[in-house]
């Protein structure tokens, strides 16, 4: 090696000569850091879990733009395959009208824009939606028309007049033609000739229709093929390589994050470990990027190669002192990316790992409710050491895998990745090329469907053929499946206006003909509750409000240790309200509490001993016990926990308890102290209470009050389900909202609240009773709170009213099951009760109950629009009465303030993780392994998976949810004006709205920047006598319905 | 009678798994009620037909009954044979109840957990595998009957964590897991010959005695004990997870929850201190081989106990907390106590897979124990460690963090000096092939990265005739 050659150095290494500091800007990592940020998941610690579109960080772009930016961000689907739309359309879930409207509206003014011959660009396009184009490698293809009889007969969806078109135009062609003078001398008549002599040596008029079609096809692959070597050469999609990384899989098939990613995963579960592991990271409190080098740094024999080159670089960053932002600077200059291009590379590292990485940042923003919080700064940290980690990754790679001479030709040049990719020879990837042999059997299957005879196409000229090939392309995949999506939509759209605009106006019952009114959450649902209710009694009135009832509260319960926020993510709560035991038990309640405690330590020392040493042989030994209590819960969950909790209401009777709704005095209140001291408000003033009371009565229209008024908050319990916080109630932040309707019913009964209303002229009758309650949703469970304190007169009638709830949970128990494969199809309703309560308590379950699974529709107006409707518990039905609402609606501005972000994060959380489960989703839940007490990976090690799982979403139909708003155009339109965030949500089509005219069922639909009007397309629903009538022994999504039991 | 329900232990299984091969041969799959029912039922009259041996055995005090099927196969010349038989006895029926016991739970657990999932027959077929194989290895009488057992189990063990193979880790781990189980295999089967090779065949009897378990009087000297110890210990370290191989365990996590929890928490993992119990007479010959056994099972259980203190997954929690147990079952062994280590092998197996099934559970225990305590569980550290990267508290986690850094001593001791030997061999004769046939080399290929299907159809540029041919 001759001496003027530099060393060879490696990235990781001492400072390379040629390549001393670029002095890039710290401000401009500062703000790569800040971009990237924005792409992160932004799901936090999984015992919270809120809904809220996947793709947030694009909702300043229109829909179906933000769904291919993500395709092109994170390689995740942007619509349903097409495959599955066409399945779709098979079954009759898409009709022709749906695409045939769609299509038109899509394409507007171009319509009839010519194609060639006499093709226009609707049928064009029509009959690619309608007929799949098939394609495949050239051998396929060669293969095909070879072997099969593609060239013999049509294909057979080919409609008739197509294939007769062809036929016969060939006929009359051939027939013409052979008795005109100057045949057999172009080159047109020796292809004829020749495949005439290959179909039938015979005369012209001997030949069957089955030789003709055999001519028309050859011939007409033939001129395709021509054809398609007119057509141009198919232009490359460059697909950017931004990591080295993806050089070094390209070429030498070596992924070297796949050892970064394992290494990586382990530290930051361990950094971030919310209390599982018994032993705490050293270090801890320096941060990510110190207590990282500080374990790193060592080398031993036991040492990996690549772990060496990264402890080397650990040293060197010590020596140097460098900080996290030093760090980073310093292995950018060494990995030689150059200014321009550091937002994208800082991205997509991030990116490697996004479930990590979004984790870090929600931890050091966004969860100070955790126990282990990251410190400020902790992205940076990450990004420091995750480059730290790619540059060993890479320069033992480079050393291991590469020959001499490359290296060496690499430490001279720098180890950029321009120069690793030209040194690899490394050609990015470009998206798959057509070959003449593709184009032309699509040409040829195009031509089929359109009946287009190869005596015309043979006379189109090159740029003809240029023009026809580019309008196929333009009508690509991606937008085929855009297209179906439109369809799809549309499809349950028209179902759902033409169900809405048929339902006659109903006059208001009078208040004396009620015998009780019912308020749940808005919730999907409880849709089928209400209805059910409904048809029990249909005297009942039933209300929808989101379910935090307006009581936005840090909540505390008798037994529980912590504060959890029961109201909407986006309101931060200045209240705290504690549950405790009445006074008659307090003391009782102390020694319980005291019990409980060191039971919960007795416990906690089984669990953790059970995993070491010496206490694990005890604990095994006499592990034979553990086989009673397993075999009993799997063979019989819902026995098993009857007798659990029959045991420990033996142990514990159940406890009287009351909230602490009422504003106290702190000072007189210190031997309580072992509470964290409160830094808000603890509980309501009577002014606080009237006026959440009044809001939330005047936001559902609650103006005429029967004698007994239900609240009921929702929640759901299931075992073995770490997503258990996601299927709680989304308006209550995850939480449970039976305190909230608890809190409601005592605020709204309070005298001296009612004092307050009546002085801003809202007159509760005495004889009206609010009665609080929480529907656990999972195993239809409903629960009555303070029912000791309902005065006598009214407890024959809650009573009576818990009677009736209790037959329409039963009902709605066996609505439900018709969705679950393992609940038999014809069970009684009493038969469902116990099944769904089985599934709550099943730890074998992996869909205890489907959460939002089927929302598809949000529905905000009076419930006599709706009433008696069977909606298949597929709409969010908010309670909102136009007529007393003021002209520029306050009303609905606020209540669409709060909706429209909750129901569209629903229902887009849900379609992104439908139509890419393993992108969006987090996959499968069955491999799903908890990690740090924050979230699930995938079996022994992966990163950590966001969104919803596949059991989560099977039975869903990824559609933007519609809104039909009972209000005028007029006022939609002036609520957008005032919001931006509705405003954008709207028009960038990520919701689709309507608007039901308060007076009359007209519909106005928002299209294209405007509301047009809805035509109906039938007015009748098919009438059934109750719910049952329709569900029964049907397992799939149903069509609407009017019941005429309600 | 007492052989009729001998018959049924092995018979139950072995027809389970026939009628979901047969069927899923055919390609005329069960539905899932038929399977399940199937399952449930053979499993059941596998468990009351033990139970009814061991009822047997405690009547009439019989201690061992012996199910000879012959030579399967006999080539005498050769001396080649291979005998199918069939031992009941104090240490195989309780080990068959909990299987039966185990196993049924877990099947009816999979039914409802797997319900509706793609690969819901695969699952099954590879559980019956693996029953058919325990109860093989659980029942033999002699070194070949276990044997095949001990293979079928290890081959349905890495079918079951490959089971979602549309993802790369779990093939990789799965495939991981199999080469371990391979270097057992290979250790047993040497053993094997040579216990053929002495005896000229392989009864269990010869080798650990004719007494009836655990008083058999091995009649082996103690170097052949040695030699037949040390490497049916290599086998049973491996199928353990006994140092060295601790590090597939929690690799073998990849597979659904039900499998994770029986198999690899709860079954497989005995396998190994089962056949050291098997063959426990011969412990009695070779004092050193007893002091290797226990330093094994030490350095076993105090490693895996390290590891799992700094585990942040429960699944791998619980790997390396079976690990350690079965480390310290081991060593029980290598002290002699051999009816200690059988109750706390099967008392460690049920509440292994309890934890294991209730294992997503984790975050509402926390919290319900939280709300006990009225507290948070986090484990504040106890004294905040803040030592130099050279400190011993700092080295011992990073050992306990890197796993021991078994995994990394094997890959690069040992599979990475394999693999260059034969890379080296692969060079050699691609050359000497070039040299033969002066054909120059096969270029490689560019594979497609992430993302490798494309959302769009490919573009045309409007250049006509520009790619005509």
């Amino acid at each position: 090696m001759s001496s003027h050659h530099h060393r060879p150095e490696d990235a990781s290494g001492k400072r390379l000569a040629d390549h001393s500091t670029h002095g890039i800007r710290r401000e401009e990592i500062q703000r790569a850091l800040e971009h990237a940020i924005h792409y992160l998941p932004s799901q936090g610690p999984i015992a919270i879990f809120v809904h809220h579109n996947t793709l947030h960080a694009f909702e300043h772009l229109p829909f179906e733009e933000a769904v291919v930016s993500g395709w092109n961000k994170y390689h995740s689907q942007p619509y349903l395959s097409e495959e599955r739309f066409r399945e779709e359309y098979a079954n009759g879930r898409i009709i022709d009208a749906d695409i045939d409207e769609v299509l038109k509206s899509d394409l507007g003014d171009n319509q009839s824009a010519p194609v060639v011959l006499d093709t226009n660009r609707f049928q064009l396009r029509r009959m690619m939606l309608g007929h799949v184009i098939r394609n495949g490698p050239d051998q396929e293809l060669l293969w095909f028309t070879a072997e099969t009889n593609a060239l013999d007969q049509f294909r057979r969806d080919v409609p008739v007049q197509s294939d007769r078109n062809i036929v016969e135009s060939v006929k009359q062609w051939l027939l013409r033609h052979a008795s005109s003078p100057d045949h057999a001398s172009s080159p047109i008549d020796q292809t004829i000739e020749s495949i005439r002599y290959e179909v039938n040596r015979g005369p012209l008029d001997s030949w069957s229709h089955e030789n003709w079609c055999q001519l028309s096809l050859r011939w007409l692959h033939r001129v395709c093929r021509e054809g398609a070597g007119f057509v141009g050469e198919v232009r490359t999609d460059d697909v950017s390589v931004h990591r080295h990384r993806d050089v070094l899989l390209g070429t030498c098939q070596f992924d070297c994050d796949l050892r970064v990613l394992e290494l990586l995963v382990r530290f930051l579960s361990s950094f971030t470990d919310q209390g599982f592991a018994q032993w705490t990271m050293p270090n801890r409190s320096l941060g990510i990027y110190k207590s990282f080098l500080e374990l790193y740094e060592v080398q031993s024999f036991f040492t990996e190669p690549w772990k060496r080159e990264l402890a080397e670089a650990i040293q060197e960053d010590k020596r140097a002192g460098r900080s996290a932002m030093d760090s980073i600077e310093n292995s950018l200059d060494r990995l030689g990316v150059p200014a321009g291009q550091i937002d994208d590379f800082i991205e997509s590292t991030l990116l490697a790992l996004p479930g990590w990485s979004g984790m870090i940042w929600q931890l050091e923003t966004n969860a100070e409710w955790t126990p282990r919080p990251a410190p400020s700064g902790a992205l940076m940290e990450l990004l420091a050491i995750r480059l730290l980690l790619d540059r060993a990754s890479i320069a033992n790679a480079i050393r291991e895998l590469l020959p001499s001479d490359q290296r060496q030709w690499l430490s001279e040049h720098g180890f950029s990745i321009e120069k690793l990719s030209e040194c690899l020879e490394f050609q990015e990837r470009k998206h798959v090329r057509q070959s003449v042999e593709q184009r032309a059997f699509i040409l040829f299957q195009v031509a089929q469907l359109l009946g287009w005879p190869p005596n015309a196409l043979v006379d189109l000229r090159p740029d003809q053929w240029q023009k026809l090939m580019n309008e196929i392309s333009d009508f690509g995949s991606l937008e085929r499946r855009r297209l179906f999506q439109l369809a799809y939509e549309r499809n349950y759209r028209t179902q759902l206006l033409d169900a809405l605009a048929s339902q006659s106006l109903k006059e208001p019952r009078p208040a004396e003909a009620i015998s009780f009114q019912l308020v749940t959450c808005i919730d999907d649902r409880e849709e089928s509750l209400r209805r059910n209710l409904e048809e029990v009694v249909p005297q009942v009135e039933t209300f929808g409000a989101a379910g935090f009832f307006s009581v936005p509260m840090y909540f505390r319960s008798s037994s529980d240790a912590h504060y959890i926020p029961l109201c909407p993510v986006v309101i931060k709560p200045q209240h705290f309200v504690d549950e405790i035991g009445t006074l008659s038990q307090q003391e009782l309640q102390r020694r319980q509490a005291e019990a409980r405690r060191v039971l919960g330590y007795a416990s906690h020392r089984i669990h953790l001993g059970s995993r070491t040493l010496a206490a694990g042989i005890v604990t095994s030994l006499l592990g034979s016990l553990a086989s009673l209590p397993m075999v009993a819960r799997v063979l019989a969950p819902r026995l098993t926990s009857q007798f659990r909790s029959l045991v420990s209401r033996i142990m514990r009777p159940n406890q009287a308890t009351m909230l602490l709704i009422e504003r106290i005095d702190m000072q007189n209140n210190h031997q309580q102290s072992s509470l964290p001291t409160p830094k808000l408000n603890q509980g309501f003033t009577h002014e606080e209470m009237a006026s959440m009371v009044q809001r939330l009565l005047g936001d559902i229209g609650l103006k005429r009050f029967s004698r007994l008024v239900i609240m009921l908050g929702h929640g759901s319990g299931s075992l073995n389900n770490p997503h258990e916080s996601a299927y709680n109630c989304g308006a209550c932040g995850g939480g449970r909202g039976g305190p909230n309707a608890r809190a409601f019913a005592l605020m709204a009964n309070d005298y001296r609240v009612r004092r307050i209303l009546e002085q801003r002229g809202m007159i509760i009758p005495e004889s009206c009773i609010f009665v609080g309650g929480y529907h656990n949703t999972c195993n239809d469970h409903i629960e009555y709170f303070d029912i000791d304190r309902l005065p006598p007169s009214h407890q024959m009638e809650f009573l009576d009213a818990q009677a009736k709830l209790d037959e329409a949970r039963q009902l709605n128990a066996r609505e439900r099951s018709r969705r679950f494969h393992s609940a038999p199809i014809d069970m009684s309703p009493a038969e469902s009760l116990k099944h769904v309560e089985g599934r709550s308590e099943d730890l074998a379950q992996a869909r205890p109950e489907y959460n939002h699974a089927t929302n598809a529709a949000c529905i905000v107006g009076r419930r006599d629009r709706t009433r008696g409707l069977f909606m298949d518990r597929r709409a969010f039905l908010t309670s909102y009465d136009p007529t007393t609402d003021s002209p520029d609606t306050p009303i609905l501005m606020r209540i669409l303030q709060a909706i429209i972000p909750v129901c569209s994060g629903i229902s887009l959380e849900y379609y992104f993780s439908t139509v890419d489960n393993v992108g969006y989703g987090c996959g499968s839940k069955l491999p799903h392994n908890i990690t740090s007490l924050l979230g699930v990976m995938e079996g022994a090690v992966s990163d950590l998976r966001t969104g919803l799982s596949q059991q989560m979403v099977e039975i869903h139909e990824p559609m933007r949810i519609l809104f039909v708003i009972e209000s005028t155009p007029q006022a939609l339109l002036s609520i957008m004006a005032r919001n931006p965030n509705i405003d954008g949500m709207i028009r960038k089509r990520w919701v689709q709205i309507a608007v039901l005219s308060p007076d009359s069922s007209d519909i106005q639909l928002f299209e294209n920047g405007g509301f047009v009007p809805y035509s109906p397309t039938v007015n009748q629903m098919p009438r059934v006598p109750n719910s049952l009538a329709i569900y029964q022994y049907q397992r799939g999504h149903l069509p609407f319905a009017n019941v005429t039991a309600s | 009678m007492i052989d009729f329900l001998g018959y049924l232990v092995i018979g139950c299984p072995i027809l389970t798994l026939l009628v979901l091969s047969l069927t899923g041969l055919f390609q005329q799959p069960l539905p899932s009620i038929a399977v399940d029912r199937l399952t449930k039922t053979n499993v059941a009259i596998g468990l009351l037909a033990s139970i009814g041996i061991l009822i047997w055995m405690l009547w009439t005090g019989n201690r061992i009954r012996v199910l000879d099927l012959g030579n399967m196969v006999d080539i005498n010349e050769e001396h080649l044979h291979f005998h199918l038989e069939f031992i009941f006895d104090r240490l195989s029926v309780p080990m068959i109840l909990m299987s039966f016991v185990l196993i049924g739970v877990i099947g009816s657990f999979a039914n409802i957990y797997l319900q509706a999932d793609s690969g819901y027959h695969r699952f099954f077929l590879c559980f019956s595998v693996f029953l058919v194989g325990l109860i093989f290895a659980f029942l033999a009488g002699t070194i070949e009957t276990l044997f095949v057992g001990w293979e079928l189990v290890g081959l349905s063990s890495a079918l079951l964590i490959a089971y979602f193979h549309e993802r790369p880790a779990p093939v990789q781990n799965g495939l991981r897991v199999w080469a371990v189980y391979r270097v057992a295999d290979a250790a047993f089967l040497a053993a094997a010959i040579a216990m053929h090779h002495q005896y000229g065949q392989g009864e269990f009897a010869k080798m650990t005695g004719s007494g009836v378990w655990p008083e058999g009087v091995s009649t082996l000297d103690p170097w052949t004990s040695f030699l037949f110890g040390i490497l049916l210990l290599i086998a049973a370290a491996g199928k353990s997870g006994l140092i060295p191989f601790s590090g597939w365990l929690p690799r073998a996590m990849e597979g659904p929850t039900p499998s994770s929890a029986v198999f690899y928490g709860a079954l497989s993992i005995h396998l190994g201190a089962y056949l050291l119990l098997r063959i426990s007479p011969i412990f009695a010959e070779s004092i050193m081989l007893r002091v290797i056994v226990v330093l094994l099972g030490a350095s076993t259980a105090i490693v895996a106990a390290a590891i799992s203190r700094v585990q942040t997954d429960v699944k791998s929690a619980l790997a390396y907390s079976s690990v350690c147990q079965v480390g310290i079952i081991v060593m029980e062994i290598g002290f002699g106590w051999w009816y200690l280590a059988l109750i706390h092998m099967i008392g460690h197996a049920f509440l292994r897979s309890l934890q294991l099934l209730r294992a997503p559970t984790l975050l509402r225990d926390y919290r319900s124990l939280e709300n006990a305590i009225g507290g948070r569980l986090a484990h504040q550290p106890s004294p905040e460690i803040s030592a130099d990267a050279h400190s011993l508290s700092s080295r011992w986690y990073r050992f306990a963090l890197e796993r021991g850094y078994m995994d990394a001593m094997i890959d690069l001791y040992v599979v990475r000096p394999f693999c260059n030997l034969f890379h080296y061999f692969t060079r050699l004769e691609d050359r000497w092939m070039q040299f033969l046939s002066g054909e120059t080399p096969v270029i490689r290929e560019h594979y497609p990265t992430r993302g490798s299907n494309s959302v769009s159809d490919p573009v045309i540029t409007a250049s006509p005739g520009a790619n005509r041919q």
